[in-house]
């Protein structure tokens, strides 16, 4: 009898112990971390360093931009024009020659004024780290220090992406002195990483209370910041939720304020309590149809890809990608300059002369596509059955061929694939980023697309590169991608939607394609 | 396990044959020899060090023959189009040497405790493990003693009441236990109890508005106790709850199942029946005897399981966005990270190793008779 009371009794303080800790779940110290001057993030990380210059993935510019200040800025989500960051610029007529000059009074997070001096050893230390991912955007520009507070950046051509190009967070204005003293350079042999993966050397609005690649970062005010910013949020944690599932349910159970990476399906079915940001991504979906003959055999002739591009149902196509997204209307995405305002539409008559003119004889055609890897919420599975579905009304053969990402990427840079269906983002928010596409630039070399075999767009594309004014530039940038979308062997199905969910007292989500969002902007209404 | 069993049934530990005849040997006046367990022990370890060996050239074999192109997964496509931070790369992770040079300078840095630098995160691969494998152990250990918890009770009551309705219900739970999809299973679990019950937190392994304690030992729980944050502690225990519940859920349902038999088999043994025949029942009976034969079966399961939770977790820590090995793994998997996943590979087969030997041990000690085979 003794025994059995004393197992019951056991029994019921366990029981009594799950109860305590299920409560303690909770209600964690301040609650379930919703506390008005602290914010939570939730996104899949992609965070490799915590040293702005070897930084080129998404995350990592997210924390950088909140870290960070560049010499331009952008300001909300129009990154159609930079405006001042820390310094604001002039250039000469032949967009060569641009001077930026330092905005008085600035400091970094320790209080040290940031000098010319800064702004030439950080632009020097991307452009001396020839290991880090960031280091082409420094390709061609020379850094020179005029004064104390003024900075001559000069290039060879005319270059008017240089401005967009000094918005780009990897870009940023270190604290030189504290760098160079924890182990800074501006060549190869620079050790600062370290340093900067454990302390910030900026002047953002927040500095790094601790950063953990595989977990967490967590961001604090910067007392010290005497930016524009009027920060809401005093401490910041962004947190790695790989699983787009677990981020809705924690925005929606109170444990997170804003998920990041939700499908257009996912933010769909939010209800009440939640807002939804959702707008074009500068993602572009494409097919790419090689036209080299020892890759892709009778289907490497323009008149193929035209027979593909109007054979598509391309409304029909954007089903599969929820809210906010659009149509491509060519390479370029349509917040940038040059895009196109209207895409293709489906001509199946026109398709089935090209198709006749093209020499195809109905052989399959296989279609190669990453199956492991969504874009903006959109999987290439679902997606390369439509298009298979669709070629196949209007008599084109098509086997699928999909392969995981890592596989699948290096057939593709490598100009290996037939017909295969990819993606192209933007390093920084500039035209010049879709440039590549060109016969004989990188992306046209990928689908066996040489200079000689289409010298027009080769010309246009060198116009927009050397245009000297934006007015020039525009028509250059929209004659480049009129002429793809008419003759390139690209077809562009889909840019896919950028959805950023918050909680509903939260305000102030501007998508960018370089850093997602600016955590400063966002506010507590 | 078969040959264990049949043994137990016939001599059990409590009385073996051997047990007396080591008390009246002649071996008990001659002068000391080494000890059998010793040198058992020491032939293990040698295998196991053999093994780990082998563990290595298998994975670093397996990671170089995967097609594709680690240089560009790691690069991106816009920085593996710049041929001089290509070159740099390639230089500083030592990719331009042959397969065997980068084999072999692999081993002598293992042997000085370097693993290499992850091509994802830039880190030292021992120090990102080291973060990553303690987080997995934490939920593994919880989800192995609430495991044993249900499932040794399960399997021992559906054993006594053989046939009866509890031993059906019991059978048909342990089935669901097999059956459910455990990623499905976190998914649903996460829904019920965090979302829409609120009795359990959020993901990941502490509270957002909470700072890690001190690491000592990597299990924030151990940590917290020793740091004395007991609001911290309690949070962290609050965060394994969910993931420990997933995980124990299959491992229920195998012990309950190999309890179950085990014990089936003990009960119908000579000596159980003279226990009861001389008036021993209840708990008694059930730890000290009908347990105690049942045990080396259920151990092997154990280590098995416990072996299995530690590098089988890859989609309950997605889902509950737990920083463990699962997770390191699938990242270091996808992206190419070659140094990455040799160093998974060989923590597993370290695990794997270490829970055999643990095992073995534990038999010896279980049972006598194992001690002088």
């Amino acid at each position: 009898m003794r025994t059995k009371i004393r197992y019951v009794a056991t029994a019921i303080g366990l029981s009594a112990s799950l109860v305590l800790v299920g409560c303690a779940a909770t209600a964690p110290e301040g609650g379930s971390g919703s506390a008005p001057s602290s914010i939570v993030i939730d996104t899949a990380f992609t965070l490799e360093t915590g040293d702005p210059g070897r930084n080129y993935v998404p995350t990592g510019y997210m924390v950088s931009k909140a870290l960070y200040e560049t010499l331009l800025d952008f300001a909300g989500s129009d990154e159609s024009t930079p405006v001042p960051g820390l310094a604001s610029y002039e250039q000469n007529d032949d967009a060569t020659v641009f001077t930026f000059t330092l905005a008085d009074g600035r400091v970094f997070s320790d209080g040290t004024p940031i000098t010319a001096d800064d702004v030439v050893f950080s632009l020097n230390r991307v452009k001396g780290m020839t290991e880090s991912k960031a280091n082409f955007l420094m390709e061609g520009i020379e850094v020179t220090k005029v004064d104390d507070k003024t900075v001559e950046l000069s290039t060879a051509t005319p270059s008017l992406k240089l401005p967009a190009l000094m918005t780009n967070p990897s870009l940023a204005i270190l604290n030189s002195k504290l760098v160079i003293e924890n182990g800074g350079t501006t060549d190869n042999s620079d050790k600062a990483e370290t340093f900067l993966n454990s302390t910030s050397a900026g002047s953002g609005p927040y500095i790094l209370d601790s950063l953990d690649f595989e977990s967490q970062v967590v961001l604090t005010e910067n007392e010290k910041y005497n930016g524009a910013e009027d920060i809401d949020f005093t401490r910041v944690v962004i947190r790695s939720v790989s699983e787009s599932a677990t981020q809705k349910m924690n925005l929606e159970g109170g444990d997170s304020q804003v998920a990041v990476d939700l499908s257009g399906d996912q933010v769909a079915g939010l209800g009440d309590g939640v807002n939804v940001f959702s707008t074009p991504s500068a993602q572009t979906i494409f097919l790419l149809l090689n036209q080299s003959a020892d890759v892709a055999g009778v289907t490497a002739n323009p008149e193929f890809a035209s027979a593909v591009r109007y054979a598509l149902d391309y409304p029909a196509l954007l089903e599969l990608a929820g809210a906010g997204s659009e149509q491509a209307t060519g390479v370029i995405p349509p917040s940038f300059l040059g895009a196109l305002t209207d895409g293709v539409e489906q001509d199946l008559a026109a398709s089935k002369a090209a198709l006749a003119a093209s020499g195809y004889a109905g052989e399959t055609i296989t279609l190669e596509y990453p199956n492991d890897y969504p874009v903006g919420g959109v999987s290439f599975t679902p997606l390369a059955e439509r298009v298979q579905s669709q070629l196949a009304d209007a008599g084109i053969t098509v086997e699928l061929a999909p392969a995981p990402f890592t596989t699948q990427i290096d057939e593709y840079v490598n100009g290996r694939e037939a017909f295969s269906i990819w993606f192209w983002g933007p390093d920084y928010a500039d035209s010049a980023n879709f440039l590549p596409f060109a016969a004989g630039a990188k992306v046209g070399l990928r689908a066996g697309w040489t200079a000689e075999q289409d010298p027009a767009v080769v010309e246009l594309a060198a116009a927009a590169e050397n245009a000297t004014s934006m007015d020039e530039r525009e028509g250059a940038f929209s004659a480049f991608a009129s002429a793809l979308q008419e003759q390139g062997p690209f077809v562009p199905l889909i840019v896919p939607g950028s959805n950023i969910a918050t909680a509903d007292y939260i305000d102030g989500v501007a998508y960018n394609s370089t850093w997602t969002m600016d955590i400063a902007e966002l506010q507590s209404k | 396990m078969g040959q264990n069993t049949r043994a137990t049934r016939e001599y059990p530990a409590t009385a073996a044959p051997s047990d007396t005849a080591q008390r009246t040997s002649p071996e008990r006046t001659a002068p000391r020899r080494k000890s059998p367990l010793a040198g058992y022990l020491l032939r293990r370890l040698g295998m196991s060090i053999l093994l780990l060996f082998g563990v290595t050239l298998v994975t670093f074999t397996l990671a170089n023959l995967v097609p594709g192109n680690p240089i560009v997964a790691a690069l991106g496509e816009g920085a593996a189009s710049n041929p001089a931070t290509v070159a740099a790369y390639i230089e500083k992770h030592g990719l331009d040497q042959p397969l065997p040079v980068q084999y072999l300078n692999y081993l002598v840095n293992l042997f000085q405790g370097d693993m290499g630098v992850s091509l994802r995160t830039g880190q030292p691969v021992a120090s990102d493990l080291a973060k990553a494998v303690p987080a997995t152990i934490e939920v593994a250990i919880g989800a192995i003693i609430v495991s044993l918890a249900v499932g040794v009770a399960l399997g021992a009551l559906a054993a006594y009441r053989r046939g009866k309705m509890s031993d059906q219900v019991v059978r048909v739970v342990s089935l669901l236990g097999l059956s459910i999809p455990t990623f499905w299973m976190a998914l649903v679990a996460f829904n019920i109890f965090f979302l829409q019950l609120g009795i359990a937190p959020g993901s990941g392994r502490l509270s957002p508005i909470l700072a890690p304690p001190p690491t000592v030992t990597g299990l924030y729980t151990v940590d917290a106790l020793l740091a004395g944050q007991w609001v911290t502690f309690m949070d962290a225990m609050a965060h394994l709850m969910l993931p420990v519940f997933v995980l124990s859920l299959f491992t229920i349902g195998l012990l309950t199942r190999f309890v179950r038999t085990s014990v089936l088999e003990v009960l119908d043994a000579d000596y159980i029946r003279a226990g009861r025949a001389k008036g021993l029942s209840g708990p008694r009976m059930l730890f000290g005897y009908t347990l105690r034969g049942a045990s080396l079966p259920i151990l092997t399961i154990v280590g098995l399981a416990f072996g299995s939770l530690l590098s089988g977790t890859v989609l309950v820590e997605a889902v509950f966005a737990w920083p463990g090995l699962g997770s390191y793994a699938y990242n270091s998997a996808t992206s190419l990270d070659l140094p990455g996943v040799m160093g998974v590979g060989l923590v597993v087969g370290v695990i794997y190793l270490g829970i055999n030997f643990a095992v073995d041990i534990l038999y010896g000690v279980l049972d006598p008779r194992v001690r002088l085979a």
